[in-house]
């Protein structure tokens, strides 16, 4: 039988049983909306959530150790030496120092060239990192150096690139600030700021000086609620201010391949390091959190999609049960067994389709109804994302051929109950 | 054309094993039109499903329009039945449906692969043709259930005509007609015998076999 044949003759059957029909097709479309909604419900939140907390797996934050027997003994300040025999671990593709600013910087007056309504005497103070260039090099702006620059020059910074949507959903609300715009461009902006000065009376150096940030990038590899510069600003820094050299914050090792990070975490540790822990932990558990979740939604549907399947199983085994005259007529008239199976997998194969498409506008239906309830609900909070869900075009393909596949699966007993059929016995 | 030797064919009736037909013989020239007439349950029906090759599970030798049916395999039996063979039946056999053109195409849907298969475009010129010949050209969209008793029996010959079968089989043709339909289908058979069709009818009517150029008993299983 030619496929164009059996895909009339199929849908002339599929026509004369409306309401036959319309059952199988309705439990093929609860299937596939199911499937399609999890998943894209599933992938949705997590491409929230990366926005949250952008960890990254390859990742590992060594810090000095809480306890140490000094460098003979491993552990100890975290100095050039330590670095690079951490550089030297296996596994390990780069090693890129952190030091945090002991000499405070605050900025007294709104970055130029930004209109915002600075409240007066109002004064910031802004934690700064310095971090190997090596770390950031990916997020700098085209054409933005991250070196320490020459006296009197704007120093580099990079932000982070959670701040502007910090800054516009909880600081600037809270302090009663002018929002920044969406797809603002701050390449280049520059932060007139106090070299020395702090809120904290007690904490200002004797020596203050004005000078000026420049932003060069915005990176996730920057703490949120910190501004980085050049480790040898830093450096710089703390001998202009006499601060005692006490070894580096923090290393950031990149490991080569996520699976090697415990191996490297443990030959760390044997070092007389810690491993913080803190951000990418977080990251991990919150992508396992949705991951499980988003599993066991879709597992959920799978299972709706295989009640689906069982659903059309038994109509489609009554309607051949039902039909088996018909059938008979069939084969007097040259139908084949194959012939006779095909046409009952052609008939669910097309419940399956159809019920597939209908299911994944359903999906993609109560997903904006969704967003759109919690657009209307939620509170504006920081990434707050504007949908909970993503459809990528492999979805679509996902809901309508799952749905096919869990009909057709369906329809194999009652195909084969068909082939079985003896004409002379059914036919008169 | 049909040549039947020596066929046997046994029922199963719960423990009891009933033989319908007993080393019966046939002998059917090409363009002939036999009528096997005989009692109810006297194993008419079987007959033709052995020579139309619905039922292949008989001892003996048939050969059908050239084909020896004990060697066909299943899907061969099926393109026979779709080629070489058209089916009437008493109860016309329509599916209720499908219109009266979409049961007249059903033939050609089964096409076996390796033989030319027209368009379904085609496909509905040929069943209107068809449809034409029997005089329901203008009956083609009707549903079998808005058609009256002769006129579905003429469907179900327009349809069994639709693949120009070489030999026409039918089982009590003129069983649920009223005189003229039924006169009506008999006219029909003869149109066709004429066109060379070899027509095997069985019956237990009268004003079918008085039609037909040959006329044979079948009688505890054998023919007369």
């Amino acid at each position: 039988m030619r496929l164009r044949s059996l895909v009339h003759l199929a849908s002339l059957n599929l026509r004369s049983d409306v309401r036959g029909t319309a059952v199988n097709t309705a439990a093929a479309c609860v299937g596939a909306a199911a499937l399609v909604f999890f998943v894209a419900f599933g992938m949705g939140v997590g491409q929230a959530a990366r926005l949250l907390f952008p960890g990254d797996a390859r990742l590992v934050e060594v810090v000095p150790g809480a306890v140490s027997l000094g460098a003979a003994l491993g552990g100890g300040a975290l100095d050039d030496a330590a670095v690079g025999r951490l550089r030297e671990l296996p596994g390990v593709e780069g090693a890129w120092r952190r030091l945090s600013l002991r000499v405070p910087i605050a900025a007294s007056r709104p970055p130029e060239g930004v209109r915002m309504n600075w409240p007066t005497g109002f004064t910031v103070q802004v934690p700064v990192v310095g971090v190997d260039a090596g770390l950031v090099a990916s997020d700098l702006a085209r054409g933005r150096k991250f070196e320490d620059p020459p006296a009197g020059d704007a120093i580099p910074v990079l932000a982070s690139r959670r701040l502007l949507e910090v800054y516009n959903k909880t600081i600037a609300p809270a302090w009663n600030l002018r929002r920044l715009p969406a797809g603002l461009d701050l390449m280049g902006l520059q932060i007139p700021v106090q070299v020395g000065f702090s809120i904290i009376p007690q904490k200002t150096e004797d020596r203050v000086y004005d000078a000026r940030l420049a932003l060069a990038g915005l990176s996730d590899r920057v703490p949120l609620y910190s501004l980085a510069v050049p480790v040898e600003t830093v450096r710089r820094l703390h001998a202009e201010y006499g601060k005692p050299d006490t070894g580096y914050s923090s290393v950031v090792l990149e490991v080569g391949r996520p699976d090697d990070v415990p191996d490297v975490a443990a030959a760390v540790r044997r070092m007389g390091f810690a491993v913080d822990e803190g951000e990418r932990a977080m990251a991990e558990r919150v992508g396992l959190a949705i991951t499980v979740t988003a599993g066991a939604l879709a597992l959920l549907a799978l299972l709706m999609t295989a009640l689906a399947a069982l659903a059309i199983a038994q109509s489609l085994s009554a309607s051949v049960r039902g039909r088996t005259r018909d059938i008979a007529i069939l084969q007097s008239l040259g139908a084949t067994a194959g012939d006779v199976r095909a046409l009952v997998l052609a008939e669910a194969g097309l419940v399956g389709l159809a019920g597939g498409v209908v299911g994944v506008g359903i999906a993609w239906l109560a997903a904006r109804g969704v967003d759109a309830a919690a657009l209307r609900l939620l509170p504006d909070f920081p990434f707050r994302p504007t949908t909970f869900f993503l459809f990528p075009a492999w979805i679509f393909f996902l809901g309508v051929g799952v749905s096919a596949a869990a009909a057709l699966v369906g329809a194999l007993a009652p195909a084969a109950l068909a082939a079985r059929i003896d004409p002379a016995r059914s036919v008169s | 054309m049909i040549s039947l030797r020596h066929i046997r064919k046994r029922f199963r009736d719960g423990e009891r094993e009933v033989e319908v037909l007993r080393d019966l013989d046939l002998e059917v020239p090409r363009g002939g039109f036999t009528a096997v007439v005989g009692p109810s349950g006297s194993g008419k029906s079987t007959l033709l499903y052995v020579a139309g090759a619905l039922d292949a599970d008989f001892e003996g030798d048939a050969v059908v329009a050239g084909r020896d049916l004990k060697t066909l395999s299943a899907r061969e039996r099926a393109a026979f039945r779709n080629g070489s063979v058209g089916f009437v039946f008493q109860s016309f056999n329509l599916l209720p449906s499908l219109p009266a053109v979409e049961n007249t195409m059903l033939p050609g849907l089964f096409v076996p692969r390796g033989s030319p298969a027209p368009s379904l475009g085609q496909l509905r010129d040929r069943a209107l043709e068809a449809l034409d010949r029997v005089g329901l050209a203008d009956k083609a969209a009707r549903l079998p259930g808005r058609l009256s008793g002769g006129e579905r029996q003429r469907v179900a010959i327009a349809r069994a005509l639709l693949s120009r079968p070489a030999v026409l089989l039918a089982d009590e043709p003129t069983g649920n007609l009223d005189a003229v339909s039924g006169e009506a289908v008999i006219q029909l058979f003869s149109g066709m015998v004429r066109d060379g069709v070899t027509v095997l009818v069985v019956t237990h009517e009268e004003r079918v076999s008085a039609a037909a150029t040959r006329v044979l008993h079948l009688e505890d299983g054998r023919l007369r």
